[in-house]
């Protein structure tokens, strides 16, 4: 069984409501860990033993070594660049974003080495990158040292995020490193995603949390958790058209478009924030429609390129143990369990030919959580679907 | 890979001084290299054509083709200093011209020859006692094979196991803290105080040494050491076996060992005989002491040295031409050794009885990595790329590692103390050298597997490493220790970020069945892809790595002759994973006997946990021959328990 803290390093925007909710755990772990306990044993029952990890994933490998910890690995549409976040420059302890060349292995930084980034993703058709930063924010240079002293002092703390309001979207040329703010809001803006044909933005925003608009009991609620206020918005490639999609209580985030362009897939966390399922809803915010039921964590998903199947994140097995699994994108089927390694695995993003899967594990036993690459067996992924029972739905799930 | 690592590896002061002898390989030209060389099957070489001519013309060869040739039946093994080893290099020279090298400056060949000891005997020794009897024969007495030639003279001192344990390492232990040896002879036993166990064992084990203990003896002014194997440890009584040492000389002090009845002679009229003397001191009580003898001897050493030439085969792709001065340390060197046994592996074989006389043709180890480097030569030849480069690559084919690292240490220590550069790339010396990069057993990848060692060395290298793996796509293992039995150790001791690929320890690790079949010659293609394109960006970047100091787990004053207990696993190096993961387990060796098998993960050894291969390495310290330990290993994810008998080695 891993330990809290082994969780506790993984770092990356799909996570936060983890990392959040870890926070709150310190007071709520007690109450935690009944429930989680209760899932993993009725998991073992009803999962199907027929495929292990290694029939869907081959010659898994570590694809990052340098730096603390990295993770969120997402592609151009010809697969040729990965973009990425990293902990590996000198004077920032924080994540920057990085474009990594398939076909050469050539890395470049794409941030301009301030601040706090997060989330990025690449613009189809030019190649610009969009991700949050807060590098305009002129505390950076103090909190960049005060992060470092705090290392260097030896001392250890578990990550967390902080959702720092600064947090906005910023796009990218790398080739000019011409920077455009997409998102001034108070509030943190992250996990933004491009649609297919590159003229939208998908975003999560805890805006709602700084609108000076709260109660005395929301005023409470953001001084805990902040991602409470977290609601999913899309807004055009050009900076026009801002829409609000989502209006729950509770952490909206991570949402990607399907290959057609056509829904969005998204996690939503519960309003006390300790449990999270994926949903889907049309690119309009229309039509949501919740696909998991585990009553554990689970988030991350992201849609295979054959439009057949989404991948995602879930600790069904284990309050610290995050493995990926599999749903069909209408989420009638039972989930199907893909890794079976010690550690974290999750943030699961296939390549756009969809023959390779990189997702962030700490299967090495490190301290930070890094990016690794396998083949992905897209037929051993249908017949284990075409295997899977279908889904009992609570009444929740039917909605 | 050797099998022996000296602690002079780790010490650079205490190496020794080669003595340069011109060679007759010296003299030799290309084109007579190219004459001698009898061509592998896919070239007709029986006629070459003159060197330039043959380097544009030739079609060069495969990794495969280079480890087919390197391994055969007629390089046998290629022993350091012999026929097979002379024939190797000649190829290696042979393919360095044709792929488009130079000669390093002021050179005018590849091949570099150095002169070492292949081995000593005892010609004579004798020993005078009180002016009335002396002994000889080597029933009776023999040099150690360290020994300086010449005779001391001096009343004797009995100095215990003649130990000292540095007090940093918890337990203080010194033979020598009561004892005034100056310009006495010291007799002191072999091994360690028996009767102890556990860390304490371990820490004396560490330091029991043969040639440490000569040091110490030196180190407080005695004239000569004494040595006899204690009636309580095994082989008691009996004189030590000249072994075949190859960091022979410079102990700076006359040394022997001695027979049991011989020690039980210079004994009489002392206060305890030896057996009593050596109980007292078994339980490693600090404060019991040894004492002075009654008797005083004449030393007299005669051993004699065989010296024979081996030789290294170097050459350099130069880079393009820079002003001097504009790039900070201007070389990179990759290399690999390509000596290896022989037939009769002078010790180093793990061959049973039998089959130690047959040829030991090291395809793995280590003609996999000789034709690595030479195939990085292939991939980074021609004008297109030198134009890009800004560091000049030398390319070193080590002889002499299997018997300690010693071409590449040659290498070093004379380029770290000669070197006269002219301008940026004219000139070689070992301080300009910004990262050595090793290959050593580099055929046997399974899995996609591939263990890149000594990362701790620079900062620098996972990310190199990261990059260079993209297009290649091997599972990559990054371990950290630059502490490593090959010759990268050479240059780390000059403080060298330096690197080492290595995909894994096996059954037919130094044993006649490392054979061209077992090779995966597609796999050890894409190791030189990988090496080639880590050279490549170390010779374009304009910035080298910086070197950073790994904290050595543990000292290793003591030599391999401390740790006696054979239990007959074999470690497989390859996979980092908590415990101690077995490649193997010796036929008919204590492992076996106890069901141990492949596969199997130890956890705990006696009474030490283990983590990591020093664990390991520190549990087996501490156990004793022919005493019975519990052993906890993990296998199919079960936690299992047996008992291991270990054995003394054979």
């Amino acid at each position: 069984m891993t330990t809290i803290k082994q969780i506790a390093t993984l770092s990356c925007t799909t996570i936060h409501g983890l990392a959040t909710n870890l926070g709150l755990a310190t007071l709520a772990l007690g109450l935690l860990a009944v429930p989680v306990e209760a899932t993993e044993h009725a998991a073992e029952e009803s999962a199907p033993a027929a495929f292990t990890e290694s029939d869907f994933l081959k010659r898994s490998r570590r694809l990052i070594f340098d730096g603390k910890r990295s993770g969120e690995g997402y592609f151009s549409p010809d697969g040729k660049q990965m973009v990425f976040q990293s902990e590996r420059i000198d004077d920032n302890p924080f994540y920057q974003i990085f474009l990594m060349d398939m076909e050469t292995g050539d890395v470049t930084q794409v941030s301009n080495g301030t601040g706090k980034t997060t989330c990025a993703f690449i613009e189809p058709g030019n190649g610009h990158v969009l991700f949050s930063s807060t590098h305009h924010d002129p505390e950076s240079a103090r909190l960049q040292k005060e992060e470092l002293d705090f290392r260097a002092s030896g001392a250890e703390r578990r990550y967390s995020w902080d959702y720092d309001p600064q947090m906005d979207l910023y796009i990218v040329d790398p080739a000019t490193s011409n920077e455009r703010r997409l998102t001034t809001a108070l509030g943190y803006d992250a996990e933004a995603s491009y649609s297919p044909d590159g003229k939208w933005v998908v975003f999560s925003s805890m805006r709602d949390g700084y609108d000076g608009e709260l109660t005395a009991e929301e005023k409470k609620i953001l001084e805990v958790d902040p991602s409470y206020f977290g609601e999913l918005y899309r807004i055009r490639t050009d900076g026009t058209g801002l829409e609000r999609l989502t209006s729950v209580p509770g952490y909206d985030g991570g949402p990607f478009y399907f290959p057609n362009g056509e829904r969005i897939i998204w996690r939503r966390f519960s309003e006390d924030g300790l449990t999270a399922n994926v949903w889907s809803m049309k690119a309009d915010g229309s039509d949501q429609r919740q696909l998991t039921d585990f009553g554990a964590m689970s988030w991350a998903p992201y849609v295979h390129p054959s439009g057949e199947y989404i991948l995602f994140a879930s600790n069904k097995h284990g309050f610290s143990n995050f493995e990926v699994f599999m749903i069909d994108v209408a989420g009638t089927k039972e989930p199907v369990r893909i890794t079976n390694t010690d550690d974290f695995d999750g943030l699961p993003v296939p390549t756009p030919d969809g023959k390779q899967l990189v997702w962030t594990s700490s299967r090495h036993a490190g301290k930070g959580a890094q990016l690794y690459v396998a083949q992905w067996s897209h037929e051993t992924a249908m017949k284990a679907l075409a295997a899977a029972p279908l889904r009992g739905m609570t009444e929740e799930g039917s909605r | 890979m050797t099998n022996q690592m000296s602690s002079q590896m780790r010490h650079p002061n205490s190496s020794r001084l080669f003595q340069h002898a011109l060679s007759p390989l010296l003299t030799f030209g290309l084109v007579t290299t190219a004459v001698l060389w009898v061509a592998p099957v896919q070239l007709s070489a029986q006629q070459p054509a003159p060197a330039a001519q043959t380097a544009q013309t030739a079609q060069t060869a495969s990794v495969e083709e280079h480890v087919r040739y390197l391994a055969s039946e007629k390089l046998a093994g290629r022993l350091t200093g012999g026929p097979g080893e002379t024939l190797a290099a000649q190829y290696i020279a042979l393919q360095l011209e044709r792929l488009g090298a130079a000669p390093l400056p002021g050179h005018s060949t590849f091949l570099h020859p150095f002169e070492f000891t292949s081995g000593s005997k005892d010609v004579g020794t004798s020993l005078a006692v009180n002016n009335t009897t002396t002994i000889e024969g080597t029933d009776n007495i023999q040099a150690l094979s360290f020994s300086d030639n010449g005779d001391a003279s001096g009343n004797l001192v009995f100095a215990g196991y003649g130990l000292r344990v540095p007090d940093s390492d918890d337990f203080g232990y010194d033979s020598y803290a009561t004892l005034d040896v100056k310009d006495k002879v010291v007799v002191v036993l072999r091994y360690f105080p028996e009767d102890t166990e556990g860390d304490v064992r371990a820490s004396l084990a560490r330091y029991s040494g043969i040639r440490y203990k000569a040091l110490l003896a030196r180190e407080h002014g005695a004239k000569a050491m004494l040595l006899v194997t204690g009636p309580h440890s095994p082989n008691g009584g009996q004189v030590m076996p000249m072994t075949f040492d190859t960091a022979v000389s410079g102990s700076g002090i006359i040394a022997a060992s001695i027979s049991g009845e011989v020690a039980n002679q210079l004994f009489e009229g002392a206060e305890l005989n030896l057996a009593d003397a050596q109980a007292s001191l078994d339980t490693a009580n600090p404060h019991v002491a040894g004492f002075a003898l009654s008797t005083s001897v004449k030393l007299d050493v005669k051993v004699e040295r065989e010296k024979r030439t081996g030789t290294n085969v170097i050459g350099m792709l130069p880079a393009a031409p820079q002003e001097a001065g504009s790039v900070e340390r201007p070389w990179v060197m990759v290399g690999a050794h390509f000596d290896h046994l022989g037939q009769g592996g002078g010790g180093n074989s793990l061959a049973d009885a039998s089959q130690r006389t047959a040829i030991h043709y090291g395809a793995d180890d280590n003609a996999s990595g000789t034709a690595a480097v030479l195939d990085i030569a292939r991939r980074l030849g021609g004008d297109e790329r030198r134009k890009a480069r800004k560091r000049s690559i030398v390319l070193a084919l080590w002889s002499g590692e299997e018997l300690g690292l010693l071409g590449s240490a040659d290498f070093t220590k004379q380029a770290a103390a000669t070197g006269e550069p002219t301008d940026a790339h004219r000139g070689f010396k070992l301080e300009d050298v910004a990262a050595y990069i090793n290959f050593d057993m580099v055929g046997r990848s399974r899995d996609n597997k591939l263990s890149v060692q000594a990362t701790g060395s620079s900062d620098a290298w996972p990310g190199l490493l990261e990059r260079s793996n993209v297009p290649v796509g091997f599972d990559l293992s990054l371990q950290s220790d630059p502490y490593l039995p090959t010759d990268s150790a050479s240059f780390h001791r000059y403080e060298i970020p330096s690197l080492n690929f290595f995909t894994g320890s096996h059954q037919d690790y130094h044993k006649p069945s490392d054979t061209v079949d077992t090779i995966a010659y597609d796999e050890l293609d894409r190791v030189a892809q990988l090496g080639s394109l880590v050279v490549r960006k170390l010779s374009e970047n304009d910035e080298a790595p910086k070197f950073l100091q790994v904290q050595q787990t543990r000292q290793d004053a003591g030599s391999r002759d401390s740790v006696r207990a054979f239990t007959g696993t074999i470690p497989d190096y390859a996979t980092e994973i908590e415990g101690l993961l077995l490649g193997g387990v010796m036929a008919g060796g204590p492992a076996e006997e106890a069901g141990l098998r492949k596969g199997d993960v130890i956890v705990k050894f006696g009474a030490v946990e283990v983590k990591n291969i020093y664990d390991y390495t520190y549990a087996l310290d501490a156990v004793k021959v022919d005493v019975t330990l519990p052993v906890v290993f993990m296998r199919d994810g079960e936690r299992m328990e047996t008992e291991i008998t270990p054995r003394a080695r054979g």
